[in-house]
């Protein structure tokens, strides 16, 4: 536990240079000042360690950073992605304040490895103590000579910045975050072309999660094949996963992949009050709730997940016990994505908003016959014909609540009142 | 106008972009412009930011009423932001909220009569293990019970 | 190229060209919203999904490049259920008002509901109440019946260059909008109301009046400037109701401008002249057109042609007319053995004038990479034009500007460089020289002594360093001292760097004119000379003199001198024409009249009258022509305008070149002032537009001019110079004073 992202965790001043360069931090990035790493050695162990993309869709990161076109002349950039704000994911915001330099140190390799000279953090704007946190951090690796131009007479160049949100979910979507950072609404761009072509500011960009850069140095230190083995087939390494809802002890775990679900579970001190599991969400909003039952023999990791109905997305485990109306809660997850669709596209903007007024008029006890099935046809008029993937995060949770609780929807539809509260 | 100190301030976010992208420091921009104004924007601060970053009016509009930082209508000193996405509503964040709305004697979405503090409902802030939490200006407050806000609420000044 | 399968046939294609470009191209049909073939692809509506083979969600055909192999439907189930469910989302916040909508008839939304959308939707919900924003006078809004397409904002982005129209909020709550109440000032924003394809952006003169299907749509041609751009002109009843857009790549791609859109309102101005009526002992009659064709002839007989004293009669004509109309003035002139005819009214030195060929076409400049622009306040003077060079800007060509003041260009400039007018020959002839040396050619004695600065040696760089360059004249040059010398020192600059040249230093269809001969040749007088001699008589040809004359005291006094006999043919009343004419003939307008617009391509762009004249108003042409039978004079048999154009014979176009004076050696003291009417007054047609007066550009009434000038001439803010309100600015070079105005001249202050 603990090993990679959390590897300092619980040391006094864990966020400081000092602490993190004690523990072998900066010994990578050190190695690639003084030439003795090249970028396909880096792209090897990255693909050996199996590390998939910690943002929610779990793409391989050394085949991502094998897209760029490293060669091309001109600018080119790497961007983190600190956008953290998918229901239930809060693992980003620890890694900023606990670990702020694995974050840099990830990001300045992969500027080394893609050629890119600049790169940008974008932080959610809510964050500020994280936000002061990393600038700290920037402060003193730029004071020490671990950024900037030819650092240590290596003739590497590599300028690191924070761009700061002002709130908005969809911001988290990668190309959305770019059109963010050049001063515009954070509304999503259709692919092709794809960021590592024509990114930001109209040039090759790799944009990455602040979980998956930070566990490059450790991979780098320790090797690709080390991170592998802590993992499991096709989920090499281990993983944050953050543990809420009604658990004994909810907070962030950094566990192996393919743990089972029910070791997870009681690191987090088990149902809370002894109440009885009824549903799990376990990988942040947009992913399928699976039933208690469904779970219980699932181990967490990209496969073990998918296999139970699921999806790993950003490790985001959201508990919910016997007394939890799984109406208020679509309802709830609904209201978000209603609130937080950028607008831009014909069926998520109109869609999620006829999803949560369906729901709402269930919730204040005006449901009508047949809102069953009209918001499956809703969910299914917007899946798949959107331009980002909030479309289909929005879709998502109102195909799998409505398949797994049917019963509760008809029941407070009727009886104009939840099956669960009375 | 924009202050010196605010000027000062944006061109820090400017110096981060590459040359003539001087746009993308907007976000900040009408932060630190709002900051100054009562935390609150209006059509004429909008227009100084669109002059000073050499955008359209339109175009910082477009922004302004995007991200949801930035306010229109008056708030107060404090504002209280409180998250009522899953994890904090699974441990109670609705009751939660309620009580502060009669401790303060406002709806959410109002400012109490002294000014002091708003309360505004919030999507999911990112710290859903320490729910149920809110935000009070820049700050997280988490693992939040009725004794905890009260504690926190009285001493706002 | 490579083949791809549509529906089952094989087409060929452009590997990476988008999906609907191909469908387009072979006559498949895929509907589409935001996708606008002249604007950049957003790919939000959703509308154009369509199924491709081998992927597991429907594909935006707008946004998805073709590539060998594929396989698409555009017809089958999966591809009819994505556009059905768009379909249905766009319509259940919709307000469903076709019926009171001015875009009924024309509605693309419309348009797909019927084929693609389901009968009844499911929504039940309130719609969403969206409030308007007055955006202005020349444009209606309905926001609620906004599909947010966003066409209009990037519109204003890619094309107006000036981002006006925006999407403000997220989600359902997204808005498209301009800032605030600022509302939209382009000159080009009508395009806005073509390229929405619902109802929400309309056309607020035409406002509630009519539906889409009860008028006609009549290929027409714009009138006010050198593009000709393409219409369709659309009357109801016998009045023109509204004028659109009509496509031509090769002229207006399938833009207009605001004025070329809006200025049929004239047409039914409360000034339209609607009756012949003649002068008798000093009164004045309504008559017949018999009588007062009669009474022009015995006229024309009597003072001049009866005394054989045609060469005291003097033919004026204004550039708005068409080239029949020019045509057949010039003959009547010939055949009663007249040469004194001209069009360049606003020209103060007719020793001195502006000759240049324009030899690039309208298509062309859009693929220049360099532009030197001289005297023109060219995005106002001449909007299609700026579109072209402003594109060629996108696609990274360099423009430099060497003007009298800062005006606003909608892209930016390499340099721009502000001027007096006394010294804009000795730039350019720094520049021929700095181009001769650099070419190793031997200097003229002209331009030893000519001092070569940084602004010429910049400017000279760059014509030499571009591939294609153009050098564009404006209007502003061409009462210059120097304006001849400068036109020859264009042409020179541009023969020495293989450059084009474009000459706007005239409007309308001024080529025409000159096509035809409406400039005196043999031992014609021109404009100034006639009105400096003792005439006993003219023939005007829609001239309103306080807009038209450079001379204007002159004229007026010409016109006015007791035994002088006018007629006149117009469109609109005006008390300065009644106050000098003997004969006043109503004539018809645009649209009204058929015709051929020469434009600067040299396309001969004929058009038929859109509507019927109102009351006894008749086309210029007719009149024309039955004056000439009432003359008796031989070969009128005309019965259409047609005949008239197949008699034109082409001539072909010389450019001559005057030789370069001396005057380069020493700059012209004293403050020049350059007169232009505002662009929304260029013309009487333009004058008349009642709600083109009301907007920003209309409103255009300045006499600008820096501290110093306003000192020499003893004015201050708020002061008139001229009749117009002084402006003080640095904006404006030294020793010059620039009057844009929608006003009559000042007859006593005009110099
Ligand atoms: C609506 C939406 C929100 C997202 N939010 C986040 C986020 O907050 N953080 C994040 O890392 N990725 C987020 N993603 C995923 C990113 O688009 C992107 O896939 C990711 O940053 C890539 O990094 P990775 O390969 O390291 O996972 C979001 C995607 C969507 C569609
Ligand atoms: S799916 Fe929603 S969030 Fe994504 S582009 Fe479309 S409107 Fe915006
Ligand atoms: S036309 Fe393709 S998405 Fe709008």
């Amino acid at each position: 536990m603990n090993e990679v992202c959390f590897k300092n965790l619980t040391k006094d001043q864990c966020w400081s240079l000092k602490v993190y360069e004690d523990s072998g931090g900066y010994s990578a990035w050190r190695k690639i000042l003084k030439g003795e790493l090249t970028p396909e050695q880096i792209i090897d162990e990255l693909k050996l360690s199996g590390l998939r993309g910690r943002g929610g869709a779990g793409f391989p990161t050394g085949l991502k950073w094998s897209f760029m076109p490293r060669h091309s002349n001109g600018q080119k950039y790497v961007v983190c992605n600190s956008d953290e704000g998918e229901p239930g994911t809060c693992k980003d915001r620890d890694i900023l304040r606990f670990n702020p330099h694995a974050v840099i140190e990830g990001m300045a390799i992969g500027g080394f490895v893609m050629n890119a000279s600049v790169g940008y953090n974008y932080i959610r704007g809510e964050f500020m103590e994280p936000f002061k946190r990393f600038e700290g951090a920037l402060e003193e690796a730029y004071k020490v000579g671990l950024l900037g131009q030819n650092i240590n007479n290596s003739s590497i160049n590599f300028d690191l910045y924070t761009h700061l949100g002002a709130g908005a979910y969809i911001c988290g979507e990668e190309t959305a975050l770019l059109e963010s950072i050049e001063g515009k609404k954070g509304q999503p761009r259709f692919k092709p072309p794809f960021p590592a072509n024509v990114g930001l500011f109209g040039k090759p960009t790799t944009i990455n999660n602040t979980e998956s850069f930070a566990s490059v140095p450790e991979i780098l230190r320790c090797g690709g094949q080390w991170f592998a083995d802590i993992g499991v087939e096709n989920s090499g390494g281990c993983k944050l996963f953050s543990v809420s809802g009604h658990v004994t002890n909810p907070a962030n775990f950094e566990v192996p992949m393919g743990i089972s679900f029910k070791d997870l579970l009681d690191m987090a001190g088990g149902m809370r009050d002894g109440t009885k599991l009824k549903a799990v969400i376990p990988g942040g909003s947009s992913t399928p709730v699976l039933t208690a039952e469904t779970v219980m023999n699932m181990t967490m990791d990209y496969d073990g997940i998918e296999k139970a109905g699921s999806m790993l997305g950003a490790g985001s485990v959201i508990i919910m016990n016997e007394s939890t109306c799984m109406v208020e809660v679509l309802t709830r997850l609904a209201h978000f994505y209603y609130d937080e669709s950028c607008g831009q596209c014909t069926p998520c903007r109109e869609g999620t908003g006829w999803l949560y007024r369906v729901l709402k008029r269930i919730i204040d006890g005006n449901g009508r016959q047949g809102d069953v099935d009209l918001l499956l046809s809703i969910q299914n008029k917007i899946m798949g014909n959107t331009i980002c993937a909030l479309g289909d995060a929005a879709a998502t949770p109102v195909e799998s609540f409505l398949r797994n609780f049917r019963k509760e929807f008809e029941y407070y539809i009727k009886y104009r009142k939840s099956m669960v509260k009375g | 106008m924009i202050s010196i100190k605010a000027r000062n301030q944006i061109d820090v976010w400017i110096a981060k972009y590459p040359k003539d992208r001087q746009s993308s420091a907007v976000m900040q921009a009408l932060k630190i412009v709002q900051a100054e104004n009562e935390n609150i924007l209006s059509a004429s601060t909008i227009q100084e930011v669109a002059d000073y970053l050499d955008m359209s009016g339109i175009a910082v509009q477009e922004v302004a009423t995007f991200y949801e930082n930035y306010n229109y209508k008056k708030v107060g000193k404090y504002v209280i932001r409180f998250c009522h996405n899953i994890s904090c509503m699974l441990n109670g964040a609705d009751d939660l909220i309620k009580h502060i709305e009669n401790k303060l004697g406002v709806k959410t979405g109002e400012v109490t009569l002294d000014g002091l503090i708003s309360v505004k409902k919030v999507e999911c802030l990112g710290a859903c293990v320490g729910a149920p939490m809110f935000q009070i200006n820049e700050e997280y407050f988490e693992n939040l019970t009725v004794d905890k806000i009260d504690k926190i609420v009285d001493n706002l000044k | 190229m490579i083949d791809i399968n549509i529906n089952g046939n094989i087409v060929s294609a452009k590997a990476g060209e988008m999906l609907i470009v191909v469908a387009d191209r072979e006559n498949i049909s895929v509907p589409r919203f935001c996708y606008h073939k002249k604007l950049s692809v957003v790919s939000s509506c959703r509308i154009c999904l369509v199924d491709v083979e081998g992927a597991i969600k429907p594909q935006p055909a707008c946004s998805t490049p073709v590539v060998h192999g594929m396989k698409v439907q555009t017809q089958n189930v999966k591809t009819k259920n994505s556009q059905k469910s768009v379909m249905e989302f766009l319509l259940i916040n919709h307000p469903l008002d076709c019926p009171i909508c001015d875009q009924g008839g024309e509605c693309e939304l419309q348009d797909v509901a019927v084929k693609y959308g389901s009968d009844i939707s499911s929504f039940s919900e309130g719609k969403r109440v969206v409030t308007d924003s007055d955006i202005g006078v020349l444009i209606q809004t309905d926001m609620t019946r906004c599909i947010h397409c966003t066409r209009c904002v990037r519109f204003g982005v890619e094309i107006a260059g000036i981002m006006e129209m925006g999407g403000t909020g997220r989600g359902e709550n997204l808005k498209i909008e301009p800032f605030l109440e600022q509302g939209i000032q382009s000159e080009l924003s009508g395009n806005m109301i073509d390229i929405c394809p619902v109802g929400a952006l309309t056309s607020k003169p035409f406002k509630y009046e009519l539906r889409s299907w009860q008028m006609n749509s009549i290929p027409s041609i714009a009138r006010h400037d050198l593009v000709g751009s393409n219409l369709l002109v659309q009357p109801y009843k016998g009045k023109v109701k509204r004028v659109v857009s009509a496509d031509n790549d090769l002229v207006n791609e399938i833009w207009i401008s605001d004025r070329d859109r809006f200025s049929y309102e004239s047409l039914t101005h409360k000034n339209r002249l609607l009756k012949p009526q003649i002068k008798v002992q000093g009164r004045w009659n309504q008559v017949s057109w018999e009588v007062a064709l009669d009474y022009a002839v015995k006229g024309l007989n009597s003072h001049i042609l009866n005394h054989q004293k045609a060469d005291q009669l003097g033919g004026l004509v204004s550039n708005t007319a068409t080239m029949e109309e020019f045509y057949l003035f010039k003959k009547i002139l010939t055949e009663v053995g007249c040469d004194n005819i001209d069009y360049r009214l606003n020209v103060k030195n007719l020793d001195n004038t502006i000759i240049l060929d324009s030899n690039i076409k309208l298509d062309a400049l859009e693929k220049i990479d360099y532009a030197l622009i001289i005297g023109t306040n060219i995005r106002l003077e001449q909007p299609m034009i700026n579109h072209r060079l402003r594109k060629a800007t996108k696609k990274g060509a360099d423009v430099d500007v060497l003007n009298v003041m800062v005006f606003d260009f909608n892209y930016s400039l390499h340099t721009e460089n502000i001027i007096a007018p006394n010294k804009i020959a000795f730039i350019l002839a720094g520049v021929l020289k700095s181009i001769m040396i650099n070419n190793g050619q031997e200097l003229p004695d002209y331009l030893i002594a000519i001092n070569v600065d940084e602004m010429a040696k910049n400017i000279a760089y760059k014509v030499l360093n571009s591939d294609s360059s153009v050098i564009i004249l404006g209007e502003h040059i061409i009462n210059n001292v120097d304006a001849s010398t400068i036109a020859n020192l264009v042409t020179k600059i541009a023969q020495s760097t293989n450059s084009r040249t474009l000459n706007l230093s005239i409007t309308a269809n001024a080529i025409a004119a000159n096509l035809v001969g409406c400039v005196p040749q043999n031992s014609g007088m021109n404009v100034n000379t006639m009105l400096a001699s003792d005439m006993r008589g003219f023939i005007l040809l829609d001239i309103y003199p306080q807009y038209n004359f450079h001379h204007l005291g002159a004229a007026i006094k010409a016109f006015e001198k007791d035994d002088t006999f006018v007629i006149s043919l117009n469109s609109f009343k005006d008390d300065i024409v009644v106050g000098y004419s003997d004969v006043i003939l109503p004539i018809a307008s645009i649209y009204e009249t058929s015709g051929t617009h020469l434009n600067i391509n040299n396309d001969m762009q004929s058009y038929i009258a859109a509507v019927k004249a109102p009351n006894e108003v008749k086309p210029a042409w007719k009149v024309l022509k039955v004056m000439a039978d009432l003359l008796e004079l031989p070969g009128f048999n005309y019965e259409d305008s047609t005949q008239v154009l197949t008699e034109i014979s082409y001539q072909s176009h010389v450019s001559h070149t005057h030789d370069i004076n001396g005057n380069l050696a020493s700059y012209h003291n004293g403050i020049s002032v350059i007169w232009q009417n505002s662009p929304y007054s260029i013309d009487a047609v333009l004058r008349h537009s009642r709600t083109l007066q009301k907007t920003k550009i209309g409103q255009m009434n300045n006499a600008y001019m820096n501290q110093t000038s306003a000192k020499a001439l003893k004015v201050s803010v708020g002061d008139k110079y001229l009749g117009v309100f002084v402006v003080i600015t640095d904006a404006v070079a030294d020793n010059c004073v620039f009057i844009n105005t929608n006003q009559t001249i000042n007859i006593q202050g005009q110099a």
